[in-house]
């Protein structure tokens, strides 16, 4: 069962001579779900627009399921399923037209397409308003039938792109639980930036920054590996310039936050007594320093805001 | 081929979910009604007249009440096709619903043609409804059955030739309305270029002459069915498909 379902190899993409993609790999295997952390712009819909052929790559490969999407875009296409950002939805229909047009489209048999339908609405809870118009649902129904066209073929891929920003925290949890369940049957390459939705969905993330994976590993590898180094997260009343605190030996990185600062220090070294004297001496005026050890907010950061520091390049998927 | 007669029946179905198919149907059949009724009424007075000078024979019916009606019609779809046919690839994108259609495992012809197909019996639909009138001759006169056939025929093929440049226009831009000015210029270019064909009779008037759709047209009301303007307007629909195709292809390059 580690049959690679996606396969991306060497993709770049130019929109008009500049580099969105520069030479990603990404490799999902089958029955996974894979986070695709990024802040925004960093190439994550490029990327799941390419994969679903809705884009060409400039360069590189795209295999879905073993097929490749450039040589025979019409079956790979047949294999995957898409929820871009916003919802494809036709207003004017209902729920199970929407669903049984789309199922057509992919070439579920005619003999099957009731039930397909059926277990899709079921799967996406979708089955309560199955005849209401798409256009008269809410936000969170809409988001479900545009998950639910995305599974209703049986597809190998299910790439959905932020499935759940705009929901309330209700239908989050439970799209997160039905992303949960459709890997093992399906692979899913699941974008977002909400960090917690990843430790509850996904076994492994892939980051990436302007257009290059900068990490591609499991949660806790990733995790461990930030645990290497030391995060802090401190506040004061008068709190000094980063700059300032990156002249403390040891701290490489200061990231600042609403409400205090991310210091990163190197694993050799420990900062806090230099921090809480030098705060004494210049009157900072201490009020908070607790570890903040190796979230997953503190890694991205990291990686999506320190892409240059050499051990992180060298991190690439081994492939 | 399933997958093109879903595309199409959905378009059809979509057309009739606006008012925009019902309003056009309706303002459609109004004016080709009321001008195929004052036809009949010009035609009586001049049976009239003709009679009252002792003149044998008639007026050509057919030629005198049904062909202007459809001439008309074609004028009225030329206004009216781009309204329709503006919304069916550049709706999904503004609606966002492209990819559900983009990412399906459908070729970007078979696409077009299901959208095209769509539009299509649509036409025929409405053409049905054009020939109601006419239909009614039958009961007090002696209409030229053949050549109201191929006036229809004739109609339908120009309306499809509108609908297919519609379609390209609709998949050049992803605003509607954008999409109905584009094609009613090219439209209505192609209706009056005749109109600089008959000044010296060179080689560039003649091309002129046989670009222009009237002309086409206009020996199918007279009753003739000619190979040359068959081939004519199916040319020009094939060249509609094959640009949205391209740009359904150009599209996933440039992005």
């Amino acid at each position: 069962m580690t049959e690679t379902m996606i396969h991306l190899s060497g993709v770049t993409r130019l929109f008009g001579g500049v580099k969105a993609l520069d030479q990603i790999n990404l490799e999902v295997r089958r029955g996974e779900v894979m986070g695709f952390l990024g802040p925004n712009g960093a190439g994550k819909t490029t990327t799941m627009r390419i994969l679903s052929g809705l884009l060409a790559p400039s360069e590189g490969s795209v295999a879905v399921a073993g097929i490749d999407v450039l040589d025979h875009p019409v079956e790979a296409r047949a294999r995957i399923g898409f929820l871009p950002e916003n919802p494809p939805i036709y207003g004017e229909m209902t729920v199970r037209e929407y669903l049984d047009y789309l199922a057509t489209l992919r070439r579920v048999p005619a003999a099957r397409l009731r039930a397909a339908v059926e277990r899709a609405m079921e799967r996406c809870g979708l089955t309560g308003v199955q005849d209401r118009l798409l256009r008269n649902l809410s936000k969170g129904y809409r988001q479900r039938a545009g998950i639910a066209q995305a599974i209703v073929h049986g597809p190998d891929v299910v790439v959905l792109d932020e499935p759940t920003v705009g929901l309330d925290p209700i239908q989050i949890r439970e799209i997160r639980a039905l992303i949960r369940e459709l890997g093992g049957e399906h692979s899913v390459l699941l974008s977002t930036h909400i960090l917690p939705e990843v430790r509850m969905t996904c076994q492994r993330v892939a980051v990436i920054h302007q257009g290059r994976i900068v990490a591609d590993d499991t949660l806790e590898a990733l995790e461990n590996r930030a645990q290497g180094n030391s995060i802090h997260f401190l506040r004061w009343k008068n709190p000094p310039t980063p700059e300032r605190l990156e002249q403390i030996p040891g701290i490489f990185h200061v990231t600042p936050r609403e409400d205090g600062w991310l210091i990163t220090a190197t694993p050799e070294t420990d900062p806090v007594p230099e921090l809480v004297r030098l705060s004494a001496a210049s009157g900072w005026d201490l009020r908070e320093l607790t570890q903040a050890g190796g979230s997953l907010e503190e890694i991205f950061l990291h990686l999506t805001t320190r892409e240059e520091r050499p051990e992180e390049g060298s991190e690439e998927p081994s492939a | 081929m399933r997958a093109i007669i879903t595309i199409a029946l959905r378009e059809l179905r979509g057309m009739f979910h606006s008012p925009l198919a019902w309003t056009l149907l309706a303002v459609l059949f109004a004016i080709c009604a009321y001008m195929f009724n004052a036809g009949v009424l010009s035609y009586q007075i001049q049976m009239l007249e003709y009679q009252t000078y002792g003149m044998r024979g008639g007026l050509p019916l057919t030629e005198r009440t049904i062909a202007p009606m459809l001439g008309n019609a074609a004028v009225l779809l030329l206004l009216l096709m781009p309204l329709l046919s503006m919304r069916l690839i550049a709706e999904e994108k503004r609606q966002g619903t492209w990819p559900a259609l983009a990412c399906s495992p459908l070729s970007p012809m078979g696409i077009v043609l299901g959208k095209y197909l769509g539009l299509l019996l649509f036409l025929a639909i409405a053409i049905a409804l054009l020939a109601i009138p006419p239909l009614t001759l039958y009961a007090f006169g002696n209409p030229d059955t053949g050549q109201f056939l191929a006036g229809l025929l004739g109609l339908f093929l120009t309306a499809a030739a509108f609908g297919a440049v519609g379609l390209a226009a609709s998949s050049a831009t992803d605003n509607p309305n954008v999409a109905a000015v584009i094609s009613f210029g090219v439209l209505l270019m192609l209706w009056i270029l005749s109109w600089m064909g008959n000044a010296s009779g060179g080689l560039m008037d003649k091309m002129l002459a046989y670009f222009s759709l009237l002309n086409h047209y206009q020996n199918f009301l007279s009753g003739v069915i000619s190979s040359a303007d068959l081939i004519y307007f199916l040319l020009l629909s094939a060249a509609g498909l094959l640009f949205a195709r391209q740009r359904l292809m150009a599209e996933r390059i440039q992005g």
